[in-house]
């Protein structure tokens, strides 16, 4: 029922935004010159690049249908709790889009020519405020009208708990990694090396190097931290340590975890790989598939890693956690 | 994988570690090929001296059970799963032995006399 409704609003903006993108220049056609001007330098001053009549009609069009297209699909499979996005990124996007239209004809509108068409940097600003203001309002609405999407799913239900033996130490070790990521981190920390070594050399103009050897070595070091994660579980607690070093790790003390749970998670639902903030809490997420997902005590969000034989890393540390829920 | 100690066992812990991870093996719980986590790892989530470890660890290799290899770590060897039972099935033959007040000589004395 809500999700109809919300599937209709998502269609009707987006054929709203779109008979709008086109139609604009064409209701306009007989006060605009035969040419557009539809891009701008910073200066402000005469425009840079122009378009035909229909060109102008259709291209916003088109950038709008496939970003709209390339949002909603992903986030409708991916489920119901991934889709606020939906709504923070279409409300902005064809609020810019609009404003972006708007202004063009606004700038066009009775020249003869388009080498006299002024853009106004007063309307660049205003748009991108609206669409910001319009990016947060839409955030608002749909967590607020969702309430709190994950206290339905609260996990007291599958709490499962491993039965220790008297007298028994259980410690369980997993790890996970992402060849592809690997070799992405291997590939990217080439070129920041290449980078250097060209620095080195005085080969070319240092000023962009430094910033593609600064934005290769970051690059290549976030990827290779989140290439691969170790996970275990012991009286000490669950730690969690990422990247062939084991190094930035996280550590909970078992009377830090409410709960523990296993859960099958894909990098749709929490925005892509590495490490995501979404609306299901914090994933680590290297792959699509079983996860170790904790509530930390005291916490409303989550902490999820994407880990093998998650289920039984779970059970163990449900077992191993103090006070009278345990079973 | 999950490893297993028994806190009122009495025997060396060097014995005990290799114990965990010989059953460990033997259950399937780690594969051959697979990579056991570093001896630091082990010996924080078993509060154990991470010499002691390592001493189990090199035992493990003894028996052909694991293979050390650099930049690799450690690693289930080819075909230890069978080998890991049969090792802990002569242990259990030593201690029941040991039970029953036969000295080691005498087990071999009686494998020996086997037809």
């Amino acid at each position: 029922m809500r999700d109809t409704a919300r599937r209709t609003t998502a269609v009707v903006w987006t054929a709203g935004v779109t008979a709008v993108l086109a139609g604009m220049p064409l209701l306009a056609r007989d006060r605009l010159p035969d040419r557009l001007a539809t891009h701008w330098g910073l200066n402000g001053e005469a425009p840079d690049g122009s378009m035909p009549l229909w060109a102008a009609s259709l291209v916003p069009a088109l950038i709008w249908l496939v970003t709209a297209a390339a949002v909603t699909v992903p986030l409708m499979r991916a489920g119901p709790v991934a889709r606020p996005w939906t709504a923070v990124t279409l409300l902005p996007m064809g609020i810019v889009l609009t404003g972006a239209q708007a202004s063009v004809i606004r700038a066009n509108l009775d020249r003869a020519d388009w080498h006299e068409a002024r853009q106004p940097t007063a309307w660049v600003v205003a748009i991108l405020v609206a669409a910001v203001l319009a990016g947060v309002a839409g955030w608002l609405l749909v967590t607020r009208r969702r309430g709190t999407p994950l206290d339905d799913t609260t996990p007291e239900k599958a709490a499962p708990a491993l039965d220790i033996p008297q007298g028994r130490r259980l410690v369980w070790f997993s790890r996970t990694a992402n060849p592809w990521l690997q070799s992405l981190a291997a590939a990217i920390g080439l070129g920041a090396a290449g980078a250097l070594v060209a620095l080195v050399g005085g080969l070319a103009d240092p000023g962009g190097l430094w910033a593609l050897f600064a934005g290769c070595a970051a690059g290549s070091l976030a990827c290779g931290v989140f290439s691969s994660v170790q996970a275990r579980v012991s009286e000490r607690g669950l730690e969690v340590s990422f990247g062939p070093l084991g190094w930035p790790g996280r550590r909970w003390a078992p009377g830090d975890i409410d709960t523990a749970r296993m859960e099958v998670r894909r990098p749709s639902q929490v925005g892509g790989w590495g490490y995501r903030l979404s609306g299901l809490g914090t994933t680590v997420m290297l792959r699509a598939g079983e996860c170790l997902v904790i509530r930390p005590r005291g916490r409303r969000t989550d902490f999820a890693i994407s880990i093998d034989d998650a289920e039984r890393g779970a059970a163990l540390l449900n077992a191993l956690r103090p006070g009278p829920t345990r079973g | 994988m999950l490893l297993s100690l028994d806190k009122t066992d009495t025997r060396p812990l060097h014995e005990q570690v290799a114990g965990a991870v010989r059953r460990a093996i033997a259950e399937g719980e780690c594969a051959p090929g697979d990579r056991l986590p570093s001896a630091r790892d082990l010996s924080e989530a078993l509060d154990v001296n991470v010499n002691t470890v390592l001493r189990a660890l090199r035992g493990l290799r003894d028996e052909g059970l694991l293979e050390f290899r650099r930049g690799r770590g450690v690693t289930v060897a080819e075909g230890a799963r069978p080998h890991s039972e049969l090792q802990i099935r002569v242990r259990e033959l030593l201690a029941e032995a040991a039970r029953l007040g036969y000295s080691r000589t005498d087990l071999v004395d009686m494998i020996r006399g086997m037809p």
